[in-house]
């Protein structure tokens, strides 16, 4: 290394001490509006449209992977500064975060609470806290259940491939595993379903009550519907009728890629994911029914707005609008996220609304009258910690390291860290 | 040199080494030059596909990847300079000055390599929004300015390389302690000194669980960084991913090459002193 | 005069503050305040909930997860360091020879250092895939049965040293390699004259001159080692959906993944602190130990 490199080295480094090279908040003296968020929300044509219409704001997304998002959140929060002025909240940490609702605004101030009737009540009542005085996040997208499953491997099985059909064989869980046995005797180098965690959520999220009473106290060691829905989903990973795969997980794309599972429960927003797993190869071979039990929900978002935000009226209008029916209902279309407004689900449109890639099936009505029959299940605030270890606990089974039983009972033990 | 020569057996196994190093990278650059599918096949495709303009185009079309190559290389390149120059004259006062305490200074030294870095993230995070850093390159660049490994590396080198002798002798000369570093020890540590300023950069260039939390991806992204949000999506296009990855490794390999030439030239240097 | 005295008196100091001062900020105020932290009940976003004093230390050694988190630990750590370092101190006297190009070997075995971490977990959680993975298709060619190394212990122990392994090799080798390159030739020269064997000059020549870096490196690795995250975080599918534990049964989790479960998934702070700065413990304890082990063992070369 000569003198004249370590001297511009010398000069770049006190360069870079002394200029600083982040960006500033107020450029052109247009407000700057940040929204953080995970996935796919769809938001880009709607977000320049209303900067078009909104000469005064300038809006930038910031997207990361969910898991990702919602540690830097954390951190933002606890440091002070650095949160989006609009932040995604997903439906399984939006508990989690309700307990530190100081950290946000009360949306209920800019008159929040005004909207109310857009939503489901079930989707408010999750993102409000202090029995709905204090209002959290405005609902974005919801997950009503569907079941996708593979018209040509339940034909190879000598099962019926129309979906109304499909439907009949399963109106409850329990219909469902016998399938399941049906399904293995003839095939039985096809898996039935991709992970039982999946089948066990479903149940769950059919019931009034889960892990916890809608007091927030716990109760998953006395409520039956827990066991029972731990049972079943066991009982398919005993069986080795699942194919004990991560959902979403890399694993999981490529068996879908191999056809090698023939059923999943799928929310709506999960018809994307199917489809870009199993790639064209398998364009019409997917189809999607009801799910058994009735209709579920699974995930969806709200937005949120931390109080570090410096412009907490002008973040709250443009969440306001982003979650307005009109901007849902083109979502909809465009990316087929469900959206948690009623009001859309009798729209025309949305009622006529197919997926090619799914056999052409109805997914509008599909999914529609799935989210209106819905009755979701009440989520503790400590809902996402405690999921998780019935979770591993299932993939204990499915792995052929546990026994049901020895799992249940361990997760049970495990789970006392985390509610106590 | 006296070294034995190489044989061809000896060239065959090094040849299978690199394969092993190279393969990952390789299979990287293979899917980044296909679509996604490819990672349902069964076997791991060995021949590179036609995508690969397309994925590069969409890895630019996505993220703003000049600008995160440009933070990258501010950043990469300042912690691995001002590592080289602090760690050499901080290696060089342990290994060849006199002064009180020096021991159990450098046992402090050694001492704080041991602190795990996840350790500090919240802490940090506070310092940083205190001192409004938040979103800024000195947020990632400063706490890393010099490390105890450049310290301990250099000191090492130091031992081994500059002789004592040559520092009495320039010291009776009357050359100032800053006089005798620059022209006894320094040209005598030069390959180590370039191997640590390799080395730290390619850290620096690498690092990604710090700058995810306190880099604003939009406006001050590293090139990790926007890596991860190629990957932001509930479905993971690998293919946009590893086009990116495979990009990301070009400047750090041009590093090397550049600086392999200081390493071989140091290595002559140092051989005459034996 | 004055003036020189004065040089040779402070400037030292002056020319070891820079580390110190960064030191002191950015290493030593976090871990102080970790401290501190692990003494209180402390919610992640909410803050100090109460002092505790050492109620999370006492939980913490009655807490089986932490000690399963401190033998994959010290497992992988062992898995994945010993062969490496034999390895590397190997590859690096191969390299040592008179070799063409030798430019473009040292860059080989480097490359796989410059890899960002993610994309090599990528790469090998596709190689190790329980259904199609490679590696099971080639042991499929010798009559074993697929291996599901996620499930198993000993398996995913494998799989990660493997994966830190591959990474660190060439990395260390070349540290050796740099090193070895200042052994004075004459040494090796006057050992050819009394007819000593290559395998012996590298024994009681190489090796000994180079103990100073064998030393730096099994220290450096011990801390890099033993603070494991990256690798088993992105081997496990779950880390991305909400569950950092590690495998179905904290197969694979380590202290650091442990600390990261903790804190920023299930918010208790003060616990995570209290992990960390065991695990800070830990790093110090095993360091010590190999410093002066490995300074007995190459010493006696």
């Amino acid at each position: 290394m000569n003198r004249r490199l370590v001297g511009s080295a010398a000069a770049t480094l006190v360069m870079v001490l002394v200029a600083g090279c982040g960006g500033s908040s107020e450029a052109d003296g247009k407000i700057e509006l940040s929204l953080g968020l995970f996935s796919d929300f769809g938001y880009d044509k709607l977000i320049e449209e209303y900067m078009a219409s909104h000469q005064n704001i300038k809006i930038e997304q910031r997207k990361v992977k969910m898991e990702q998002h919602n540690t830097q959140l954390a951190t933002q929060l606890a440091g002070g500064r650095g949160a989006a002025d609009i932040v995604a909240l997903e439906e399984g940490v939006v508990s989690q975060f309700r307990a530190s609702k100081d950290k946000f605004v009360n949306l209920a101030e800019y008159g929040a609470k005004d909207l109310k009737s857009q939503w489901a009540d079930w989707k408010w009542n999750q993102g409000t806290a202090d029995n709905g005085e204090f209002v959290l996040g405005l609902g974005t997208d919801m997950g009503s259940l569907g079941l996708c499953y593979r018209s040509d491997l339940f034909a190879a099985a000598g099962l019926p491939t129309d979906r109304a059909e499909v439907a009949k064989l399963w109106p409850t869980w329990a219909d469902y595993a016998k399938v399941a046995d049906q399904f293995t005797a003839k095939t039985p180098n096809v898996k039935f379903v991709d992970t039982g965690r999946n089948v066990y959520k479903a149940i769950l999220d059919q019931t009034e009550e889960g892990y916890f009473a809608k007091d927030d106290s716990y109760i998953a060691e006395r409520n039956d519907k827990v066991k029972s829905a731990f049972d079943t989903a066991a009982a398919l990973g005993t069986k080795q009728q699942t194919g004990a795969l991560e959902p979403f997980s890399q694993e999981w794309n490529v068996a879908l890629k191999q056809g090698s599972f023939a059923t999943t429960t799928c929310p709506a927003w999960a018809l994307a994911l199917i489809k870009a797993g199993a790639g064209d190869g398998a364009a019409g071979k997917w189809d999607v029914t009801t799910a058994p039990g009735g209709g579920g929900n699974w995930g969806g978002s709200f937005l949120a707005i931390p109080k570090q935000s410096k412009h907490p009226k002008e973040a709250y209008e443009l969440a306001k609008w982003l979650t307005a029916p009109e901007q849902q209902k083109r979502i909809f279309k465009e990316t087929g996220n469900l959206p948690s407004q009623p009001k859309v689900y009798q729209d025309a449109e949305v009622q006529a609304t197919v997926n090619e890639y799914f056999n052409k099936a109805p997914v509008g009505q599909i999914f529609a009258t799935s989210a209106e029959s819905l009755k979701p299940t009440y989520r503790g605030t400590k809902d996402s910690k405690v999921g998780p270890v019935f979770a591993s606990a299932l993939t204990r089974v499915e792995q052929g390291k546990q026994s049901g039983a020895d799992a249940w009972t361990q997760a049970l033990k495990e789970v006392q860290d985390v509610v106590k | 040199m006296t070294r034995m020569k190489a044989g061809p057996l000896l060239y065959g196994f090094l040849v299978a080494v690199l394969a092993a190093s190279i393969f990952p990278l390789y299979y990287s650059f293979i899917v980044a030059s296909k679509d996604n599918s490819v990672l349902g096949e069964k076997l791991p495709p060995l021949i590179p596909g036609g995508n690969l303009v397309e994925n590069v185009t969409r890895v630019f079309d996505t993220v703003d990847f000049w600008l995160a190559m440009q933070n990258s290389f501010i950043v990469a390149s300042t912690v691995a300079i001002s590592n080289v120059v602090l760690g050499t004259l901080a290696g060089f006062a342990f290994a060849r000055l006199r002064f009180k305490g020096r021991d159990s200074l450098f046992l402090v030294v050694l001492g704080t390599a041991m602190v795990p870095t996840q350790l500090g993230v919240i802490p940090l995070y506070m310092l940083m929004s205190d001192l409004d850093w938040y979103g800024t390159l000195q947020a990632v660049i400063v706490p890393v300015l010099i490390g105890s490994f450049a310290v301990f590396w250099m000191r090492q080198a130091c031992e081994e390389t500059v002789p004592y002798e040559l520092i009495e002798a320039a010291r009776v000369d009357g050359c100032s302690v800053l006089r005798t570093f620059w022209h006894v020890g320094f040209p005598a540590v030069r390959p180590q000194a370039a191997v640590l300023g390799m080395f730290t950069f390619m850290t620096a260039w690498n690092d990604f669980f710090w700058p995810l939390i306190v880099l604003d991806p939009n406006d001050s992204p590293t090139v990790q960084v926007a890596l991860s949000s190629l990957a932001s999506g509930y479905y993971t296009d690998y293919s946009l991913m590893l086009a990116g990855a495979s990009l990301a490794v070009l400047p750090v390999i041009a590093i090397f090459v550049l600086l392999s030439r200081q390493i071989v030239g140091g290595i002559m240097q140092g051989a005459v002193k034996g | 005069m004055g003036l020189s005295r004065w040089d040779a008196k402070y400037t030292p100091y002056l020319i070891i503050t820079p580390f110190f001062v960064v030191f002191a900020i950015f290493g030593l105020y976090p871990l102080l305040y970790t401290a501190w932290v692990s003494l209180h009940d402390w919610q992640l976003i909410d803050g100090d909930q109460g002092f505790v004093g050492l109620e999370n230390y006492s939980r913490l050694f009655g807490d089986p997860n932490f000690w399963n988190a401190l033998f994959n630990t010290l497992s992988l750590f062992v898995l994945s360091t010993v062969p490496q370092l034999l390895a590397a101190l190997g590859l690096a006297a191969l390299l040592d020879r008179g070799l063409r190009g030798s430019a473009f070997w040292r860059a080989g075995v480097l490359l796989p250092n410059v890899i960002s971490v993610a994309a090599v977990a990528l790469v090998f959680a596709q190689f190790y895939g329980r259904d199609f993975g490679i590696v099971n298709y080639l042991l499929g060619l010798v009559g074993i049965d697929p291996v599901d190394w996620r499930a198993e212990t000993w398996a995913s122990h494998l799989a990660v040293s493997s994966m830190v392994m591959w990474r660190w090799t060439g990395y260390n080798a070349l540290l050796y390699l740099a090193a070895m390159q200042s052994v004075p030739k004459d040494m090796y020269e006057s050992a050819t004259l009394d007819g000593a064997s290559r395998w012996r000059m590298f024994w009681s020549i190489t090796v000994p001159s180079i103990r100073p870096t064998i030393l730096f490196t099994v220290v450096t690795s011990t801390i890099g080692g033993l603070q494991l995250f990256a690798e088993p975080a992105l081997f496990d599918p779950g880390f991305a959906a909400n569950n950092s534990t590690g495998g179905s049964d904290r197969q694979f989790q380590t202290l650091v993944l442990y600390m990261y479960e903790k804190g920023f998934r299930l918010f208790d702070a003060g616990y995570a602190a209290t992990v960390a700065w065991m695990l800070f413990i830990v790093v110090l304890l095993v360091a010590v130990i190999n410093f002066s082990l490995t300074r007995r063992i190459a010493s006696k070369g």
